[in-house]
């Protein structure tokens, strides 16, 4: 089959639109998403001049979704003196798997002359994930202790950083699963939580002062084509699970969004496309009323909901202890 | 028509395509690469297939008797 643009050979049908594309129009393609995204989400303000540059700090995992990120802002804001790219990474303490692709991140940013910030569990809470799941006070999956961490870092050093915004590798399937979650769990306030984190316009959203604004510019493109251009343009993505990933749930949802968009191709798109409307109604609801009180953790002092309380990354470490 | 479908990290499958699973035996048009998966299942939006290292769109013809399939990892 050739593609549709060129007559050149396709490497994949897009069922949800019928495109067939070589590889040159599908990385294309993908750039062209990335890019209207940016625009879309408005993530680079009036203000930021030359004098004023954006730093724009990338959660840098090594897998195939932070890395093609990387890539494609790079090659977008590289000769663009308002936008400063940081990658950070952060290893979790997870012998074999993370060390791998912390080599994939140092290649990558050293072939980009990215600044790239690596920090771990261990030198910043003393703790490994591999120790966490033998210990595993809480009686909880592994990511459940893992992702607590991980936001509390990529939080603190992307305020560190000086970042203006965080940006994460999150694609169409992450987050129409995210999304359908939501809706199954019948949790409002987290969808309209998840409009004013990372999914409205920047100026679209609840005031955020408290925490660098976040945002997903893959969100639009299907895990599968993010996979193809980390093959397709040769990227030092690190291809190996992770070997405690166990969120049973999500993966129930992955299993039923795959067989719906084989069936109705376009299931993806449109969930998002509806998520995205009902969440900014959400927002706006619950923007007055929803708002928690913010308050400082009396034990390491980063922002938590919890008042009087310690953060929940706080508890987790004294259950560790 | 015998395929050998190497799941990269996994298992090797020969899949038989005239008796899998799901593939009509009389048939108008020839089976799909989307058909092979679904013989092992897995579905097009879970993994490329690789035919001589390159990716192929599965909705395709089976044109060879050896592809490579290459599963996505999620994060990472």
């Amino acid at each position: 089959m050739d593609c549709d643009r060129c007559g050149a050979d396709a490497v994949m049908h897009a069922a949800y639109s019928g495109a067939h594309l070589c590889g040159d129009h599908l990385s294309a393609s993908i750039e062209k998403r990335v890019r209207r995204r940016v625009r879309r989400d408005e993530l680079v303000p009036r203000e930021a001049s030359p004098e004023n540059p954006q730093t724009w700090v990338i959660g840098l995992s090594g897998g195939k979704d932070s890395v093609v990120l990387t890539q494609i802002l790079h090659d977008t804001f590289a000769e663009d003196p308002r936008i400063e790219l940081v990658g950070l990474t952060i290893h979790e303490g997870i012998e074999g798997y993370r060390d791998k692709s912390v080599d994939a991140c140092v290649e990558l940013t050293a072939d980009l002359d990215i600044q790239h910030e690596l920090v771990s569990y261990e030198d910043e809470f003393g703790v490994r994930m591999d120790d966490v799941v033998e210990d595993d006070p809480e009686n909880m999956a592994a990511c459940a202790y893992c992702g607590v961490f991980r936001r509390d870092l990529l939080s603190r050093y992307a305020e560190e950083l000086g970042a203006d915004l965080l940006l994460t590798g999150h694609n169409l399937d992450d987050e129409a699963q995210t999304a359908l979650m939501n809706f199954l769990e019948g949790d409002v306030g987290q969808i309209a939580k998840h409009f004013d984190a990372s999914l409205g316009p920047l100026p679209d959203r609840e005031d955020q002062d408290d925490f660098v604004a976040r945002a997903k510019p893959l969100r639009d493109v299907p895990e599968k084509e993010v996979a193809l251009y980390a093959h397709l343009n040769d990227l030092p993505a690190h291809i190996t699970e992770c070997p405690h990933a166990s969120e049973a749930y999500r993966g129930e949802i992955q299993g039923l969004l795959y067989d719906l968009e084989e069936r109705h191709p376009g299931t993806r798109h449109s969930i998002m496309a509806g998520y995205e409307e009902l969440a900014d109604v959400a927002a706006t609801e619950y923007g007055e009323d929803g708002d928690v009180e913010l308050t400082d953790c009396p034990q390491c002092g980063s922002t938590t909901s919890v008042t009087g309380d310690r953060c929940r990354k706080c508890t987790l470490l004294d259950a560790l202890a | 028509m015998r395929v050998t479908v190497d799941v990269k990290g996994e298992e090797t499958h020969e899949v038989d395509l005239e008796t899998a699973e799901g593939t009509p035996a009389a048939r108008s048009s020839p089976p799909t690469y989307a058909e092979l998966l679904a013989a092992i299942d897995y579905s097009p939006h879970e993994v490329s297939v690789l035919v001589d290292g390159h990716p192929v769109p599965e909705d395709q013809p089976v044109e060879t008797d050896e592809v490579t399939v290459l599963r996505l990892i999620k994060g990472g």
